[in-house]
């Protein structure tokens, strides 16, 4: 019973998926429309996942809570944020000056603090990399770095000089050139790669819907 | 574009792709495929055992990408590696645990999660909390890894899945725990990022061969061999093309 269940999934998203396919190569309006409305479904779906997905967090952290697990006052502050955070949503709207207080002086800079983080974590990660692995391709990899960097910031190497036109040339052709280059010839690799992901879940051979 | 506005090439593109995978499919039975070493997979395979033993956590991060989006792909690939982390770690005291910043998606590795136990006959030890939602923005999920990688004592970090500039704090975050970190996106600028964060970064679509490398199945190895036809293939027309147009221009 149990495999023949799974065997309705499976021909429920072939089904779906090939509709949705042709969807790109058929123009016709029959195909264009269930294609529409199957895509619509998928979006609705995916907002009520979202619900879930929530509802997963809160119970992963209330569960830490009420064990005290390790880290757990972490857990607490996200349930209590969370909590406040949603009844005041639900209450006054997103738009309710609190909510957006919230947003403004927590969020954005909670995430704009991550974003500097991240410029010293590349950093860090640059002098650790060649320290790392000492190869050629490490070694290339910092010199580019270095002359991308010093070619976008004129400040180190003095604006308008001749040294400044100089690693800017460089720059510009090691980036148009050679990083242009690589990237598009990695693009058709990743692209193949999606593509043959997609036709295996179209298959039915990957499921990650469960068996 | 033709009569009945029917894109040919599209649909024989498509359909010389899955006969192509087909055909591969029945090759491999004969004559099995040869991978080029990739050092990030060859060491997966340690890391995991050591973790089990040492009753540590393996952990596998599907990004910050949506099942709705156009960047699906990679963590679809990281689902189809997530089957097989999981069967290999059933026994462990602290089992693997998923991480996404979509709804969808957290729910899509909890279902695979469970199909891995189930086909192990450890179903009963699965927990639905192994999969988790972390933030629904990218730098909400990257902010929620760290508390993740400390309580959790995770030793193996994966990143599998679409991830932009948050993916380079998602690996760094695993270097500063002294885990095992293995990671691979789509988006080529992250790649260079994970180059340089990350101890084994997946670069180009090493990020799709996962399924290949660790045996998840043969559609997955006849997908390999079918990118490189195609690969070599493009290429081939790429170059003809580069020299008729310059045969052309020269006349």
């Amino acid at each position: 019973m149990r495999l023949r269940l799974s065997l309705v999934w499976v021909a429920v998203v072939i089904g779906v998926g090939l509709i949705v396919l042709l969807g790109f190569f058929v123009d016709q309006p029959v195909i264009l429309d269930i294609r529409r409305i199957l895509i619509s479904w998928a979006v609705l779906l995916s907002a009520a996942a979202l619900v879930l997905g929530l509802y997963n967090l809160l119970s992963v952290h209330w569960h830490k809570v009420s064990l005290q697990e390790r880290g757990w006052p972490y857990s607490a502050l996200l349930v209590l944020c969370f909590l406040v955070t949603l009844t005041l949503g639900l209450l006054f709207g997103p738009d309710y000056p609190v909510i957006l207080m919230l947003f403004r002086y927590i969020q954005v800079p909670v995430e704009a603090s991550l974003m500097a983080l991240l410029a010293i974590s590349l950093t860090v990660a640059g002098f650790r990399l060649v320290a790392r692995h000492r190869d050629l391709l490490s070694l290339i990899f910092a010199i580019v770095a270095f002359v991308v960097l010093l070619g976008t910031g004129p400040w180190l190497v003095g604006g308008g000089g001749g040294a400044y036109e100089l690693v800017r040339d460089l720059r510009n052709w090691v980036a148009q050139v050679w990083a242009a280059g690589g990237a598009r010839g990695m693009l058709l690799g990743v692209a193949l790669g999606a593509t043959l992901t997609g036709l295996r879940v179209l298959l039915g051979s990957d499921r990650p819907y469960g068996d | 574009m033709i009569g009945l506005n029917v894109d040919l090439v599209g649909i024989a593109a498509v359909v010389g792709l899955v006969v192509l995978l087909l055909v591969f499919v029945f090759l491999g039975r004969r004559w099995p495929a040869v991978f080029r070493p990739i050092k990030g997979f060859e060491a997966l395979g340690v890391a995991i055992e050591r973790a089990v033993e040492a009753g540590e956590r393996v952990h596998l991060s599907l990004g910050t990408g949506s099942v709705t989006g156009a960047e699906v792909a990679p963590a679809l690939a990281g689902l189809a590696v997530l089957s097989r982390v999981a069967a290999a770690t059933t026994m462990s005291d602290r089992p693997v645990v998923v991480t996404a910043g979509d709804g969808a998606m957290a729910i899509l590795a909890q279902d695979t999660l469970r199909s891995a136990y189930e086909r192990v006959g450890a179903g009963e030890r699965y927990q639905a909390t192994s999969g988790r939602m972390l933030g629904p923005t990218p730098f909400s999920y990257a902010a929620g890894l760290p508390t993740i990688l400390a309580t959790e004592d995770v030793s193996v970090h994966m990143l599998m899945g679409s991830f932009g500039v948050e993916g380079a704090l998602a690996a760094d975050f695993g270097e500063r725990q002294g885990a095992f970190v293995l990671a691979g996106t789509d988006d080529i600028q992250t790649q260079a990022l994970l180059y340089a964060t990350a101890e084994h970064p997946l670069i180009g679509e090493e990020v799709f061969a996962g399924g290949a490398y660790l045996n998840v199945g043969p559609l997955h190895r006849a997908s390999l061999r079918t990118q490189d036809v195609v690969r070599m293939l493009i290429i081939g027309l790429i170059l003809v093309g580069t020299v008729v147009r310059t045969v052309m221009d020269l006349l």
